[in-house]
């Protein structure tokens, strides 16, 4: 198969800085899909309805015209979420993969109408050995004064391939808390557009991931502010080891209208090896003068005077260097209130750690 | 709380128009005789003939940004690439043709070159028409001079380094200014010689519907150092004016250079220059830029930092009015252990204008042990104006303390409620602001660019 180049940054800079889209080889979509049994559905409310009447997706950005059209015309998972109005709920849905499902195109919509209050989760596992394949998009409405919470954990295995087309669109006053959980696949490929188009909206985005051996993140969030005091903030912890390599393309821009808005973004890379990477972009763009725009961006190893005091303490080097990197986690991990799961994702840091 | 104001530059100094009185000039567009035909006007050698046809033919291949301010109007069949004033090279002022002469006295150069400089050269059109360097530099061997004496004075140290630190095929517009260069300056400062008073290359362009390729090449020995001063300026016309400059400095281990310059030209300008300095070991490569002029500029200057122990320093303010798309930034590789660079950017957008800060900074996986530290603020003063920042940053090994931050907005109304509170007016509130969001920058330049500088951010009261 040919080289495929996705996942492009809303502006261009110079191609010499090898940031504004990534090519791909033996990207193979997968043909001939069989429906993709593996997947659990908890919910504790009967006011949120499931169904596989999904739209047709037409995405302001997403990873590509390849992988919408996939997404689309192939998908082997459609789901759509509707909370009614004013309902509170929890509810997670996870895919397994195993050899019997091994390939996943799965369309998203989430709808959280009025004055609904939900925390979703959606999870994405294999099992080691296997070589999965998962291509998605991901879109929430959240109508007026609509406070959702999305957590995606992707724990999918080394040998893995992830796409994932994520779009919100915010109403007036409503919420959107999206954290995600960025460990699994070879590539793992996210592109994420928030579209805050009406006043006082506010979305947060947080994100950990953690790569190890060869593999890749590419990571290009976009959130587009029009409406009055909107507000933006996303975070990104994140540690490489081994000759992994992340991407971090983060774009705020104000767009003419959205007054008194404010947008931070924030990037933190731990690097635990000499032969990781780290590539970020994170840009700014401003076409309103009455907003707060902040971002900082930073590249490392862990602190040497943090790490002497925790081996002082007895620990040994390792143990030292994975208390750390999850001390930097932390405060992502906190948003993810269900217990089971966070410790979960604490064994899981563990675990590539080692 | 009402809008800002501030007033544009007062441009009448380098509106000066003369008239396009010339010894010859080269008829418009891009073609192989063109090329030969310049080169046959400066009397090049053959290496150097040959060299613009390569960089020619490297033009044609590469093509066009894809990326930053729409160069769509940039049509080379209405640029001519050289002109030649109607006066040779002087060592006396009193020798420039009375009008060239008077155009240079009005920006005040000669006078600089009495009062706090220790060396001056100008170039009007496609050369260089006046060069003077005070006698105790020549003394120690301190060479200053145009690129095309060098040339025929220096020609082993010029073809050693011409075009070896920017090759023509980095980008289009450098292999552009490969094939038509022509004026700019050559300083070679010896080993261990310290030029404490600046040397200043002043380049103007008068000819409508021109370009200017000026090189300038820059040789400072191992624990030598130099301050060196560049100005650029042209009248206002209709059509499009073009420079594609080029900026080659090579500053040798323990050495020092600090590179400042104040870019005024007029708003029918592109500017797309490059500028790019090799740093050895433990030397330190400084930038100070101040860019206020041109239609629509490309400009982010260059360190390499190819010697341990190596240190740069970035200070640059862009000041954006109507009709103007600032593309402005800094680029660094670090690229051995222990280097350091720090950049404090700052711009200044109003009246439509568009501030753009674009960088690179790349560490490589050798340069263990480095440090980057990364600044950059923007200030829009009404809402008709664009500010964009687009840093990328690359970071290939682990043993680095890399940091980057930038903030965008319009002045705090809480900063101005305070001046208010204190007894200043608004205005005096505003003017107070605006300079100290300036004065980081503004206290780098020289002083005579600070008073220009001053002028510029001259609110009205």
């Amino acid at each position: 198969m040919e080289e495929l180049s996705l996942n492009e940054t809303p502006v261009r800079t110079s191609k010499n800085f090898l940031i504004n889209d990534i090519k791909l080889e033996e990207i193979n979509f997968p043909n001939k899909l069989q429906a993709f049994k593996g997947i659990d559905i908890s919910c504790n409310s009967t006011k949120i309805n499931f169904s596989s009447k999904v739209s047709h997706a037409n995405l302001t950005y997403g990873l590509g015209e390849t992988f919408t059209k996939e997404v689309n015309n192939n998908a082997n998972k459609n789901l759509k979420i509707e909370i009614d109005s004013k309902t509170r709920t929890e509810t997670q849905v996870i895919f397994k993969f195993d050899s019997e499902n091994l390939n996943l195109i799965d369309n998203i919509e989430i709808i959280a109408n009025k004055d609904t209050k939900a925390t979703i989760i959606l999870k994405y596992v294999s099992k080691e050995e296997i070589k999965a394949f998962h291509n998605g998009i991901i879109r929430v409405y959240a109508k007026k004064r609509a406070d959702i919470k999305v957590i995606l954990i992707n724990l999918l295995s080394q040998a893995s391939n992830n796409f994932i087309s994520i779009e919100n669109v915010l109403e007036e006053n409503s919420k959107v808390n999206f954290t995600t959980v960025d460990f699994g696949g070879k590539n793992s490929i996210t592109n994420y557009y928030s579209n805050l188009s009406e006043n006082n909206s506010d979305n947060r985005l947080n994100t950990i991931y953690l790569g190890k051996d060869n593999q890749l993140f590419d990571l290009n969030y976009i959130a587009e502010l029009y409406g009055e005091k909107s507000k933006v903030n996303i975070e990104v912890q994140g540690a490489l080891k081994d000759i992994a390599k992340k991407h971090f393309k983060g774009t705020i821009d104000f767009r003419k209208g959205c007054k008194k808005s404010k947008g931070n973004e924030n990037e933190f890379c731990v690097l635990l090896s000499d032969k990781a990477k780290s590539l970020g972009l994170p840009m700014l763009l401003c076409s309103e003068e009455d907003v707060e725009g902040n971002h900082s961006s930073a590249a490392g190893k862990v602190g040497q005077k943090e790490l002497f005091y925790i081996m002082s303490r007895g620990f040994d080097l390792k143990d030292a260097l994975k208390l750390m990197v999850k001390a930097k986690f932390n405060n992502i991990l906190k948003e993810i209130k269900k217990d089971e799961l966070r410790e979960e994702i604490i064994n899981e840091i563990e675990n590539r750690l080692d | 709380m009402s809008t800002t104001n501030i007033n544009e530059i007062n441009r009448n100094i380098y509106d000066i128009k003369n008239k396009d009185e010339y010894e010859f000039k080269i008829k418009k567009g891009l073609t192989p005789e063109i090329i030969k035909e310049i080169s046959k006007q400066k009397n090049d050698p053959e290496w150097m003939k040959e060299f613009r046809l390569k960089a020619l033919e490297v033009y044609n291949k590469l093509e066009m940004p894809t990326w930053g301010p729409d160069l769509s109007e940039l049509d080379m069949e209405e640029i001519a690439t050289y002109v030649r004033p109607k006066t040779n090279l002087n060592n006396s002022w009193e020798d420039v043709p009375e009008d060239i002469k008077d155009t240079f006295d009005k920006l005040g150069i000669p006078e600089a070159e009495r009062t706090s400089l220790a060396g001056v050269g100008a170039q009007y059109d496609s050369e260089v028409v006046y060069h003077s360097m005070k006698k105790e530099l020549i003394q120690q061997g301190v060479i200053y001079t145009d690129m095309e004496t060098a040339i025929k004075e220096y020609p082993k140290l010029v073809q050693d380094h011409f075009m070896k630190c920017v090759p023509v095929y980095d980008h289009k517009f450098v292999a552009l200014h490969g094939a038509v260069w022509s004026g700019g300056s050559f300083v070679y400062v010896p080993k261990g010689v310290k030029v404490d008073i600046p040397l200043q290359s002043y380049f103007r362009l008068n000819s409508p519907e021109a370009g200017q390729f000026e090189h300038t090449l820059i040789i400072v020995e191992e624990g030598a150092s130099l301050h060196f001063i560049e100005g650029c300026s042209a009248p206002k016309y209709n059509k499009i004016n073009l420079h594609a400059g080029c900026v080659e400095l090579y500053v040798k281990d323990k050495a020092y250079l600090r590179y400042s310059t104040i870019e005024n030209w007029s708003k029918n300008m592109l500017n797309l220059n490059t500028k790019k300095a090799i740093v050895g070991k433990n030397a330190k490569m400084d930038w100070v830029s101040g860019s206020f002029g041109s239609k629509i500029s490309m400009l982010y200057p260059m360190s390499i930092l190819n010697g341990k122990g190596a240190k740069t320093e970035f200070t640059g303010i862009s000041f954006a009015g109507e009709g103007q798309n600032l593309d402005n930034g800094f680029k660094v590789i670090h690229n051995a252990p222990e280097t350091s660079s720090v950049v404090n950017a700052k711009s200044i957008s109003k009246n439509g204008g568009k501030c753009t800060y674009r960088s690179l900074v790349r560490i490589a996986e050798n340069a263990k042990n480095s440090k980057s530290s990364v600044s950059c603020e923007s200030l829009m003063l009404d809402n008709s104006s664009i500010s964009d920042t687009i840093p990328t940053n690359d970071i290939r090994t682990d043993e680095v303390e890399f940091s980057h931050e930038a903030k965008i907005g319009k002045i705090s109304d809480k900063a101005i409620f305070y001046l208010m509170s204190r007894g200043l007016s608004e205005e005096d509130a505003i003017a107070m602001i605006v300079r100290g969001f300036a004065h980081p920058i503004a206290k780098e330049l020289p002083v005579e660019y600070a008073v220009e500088m001053n002028n510029l951010i001259n609110l009205e009261l």
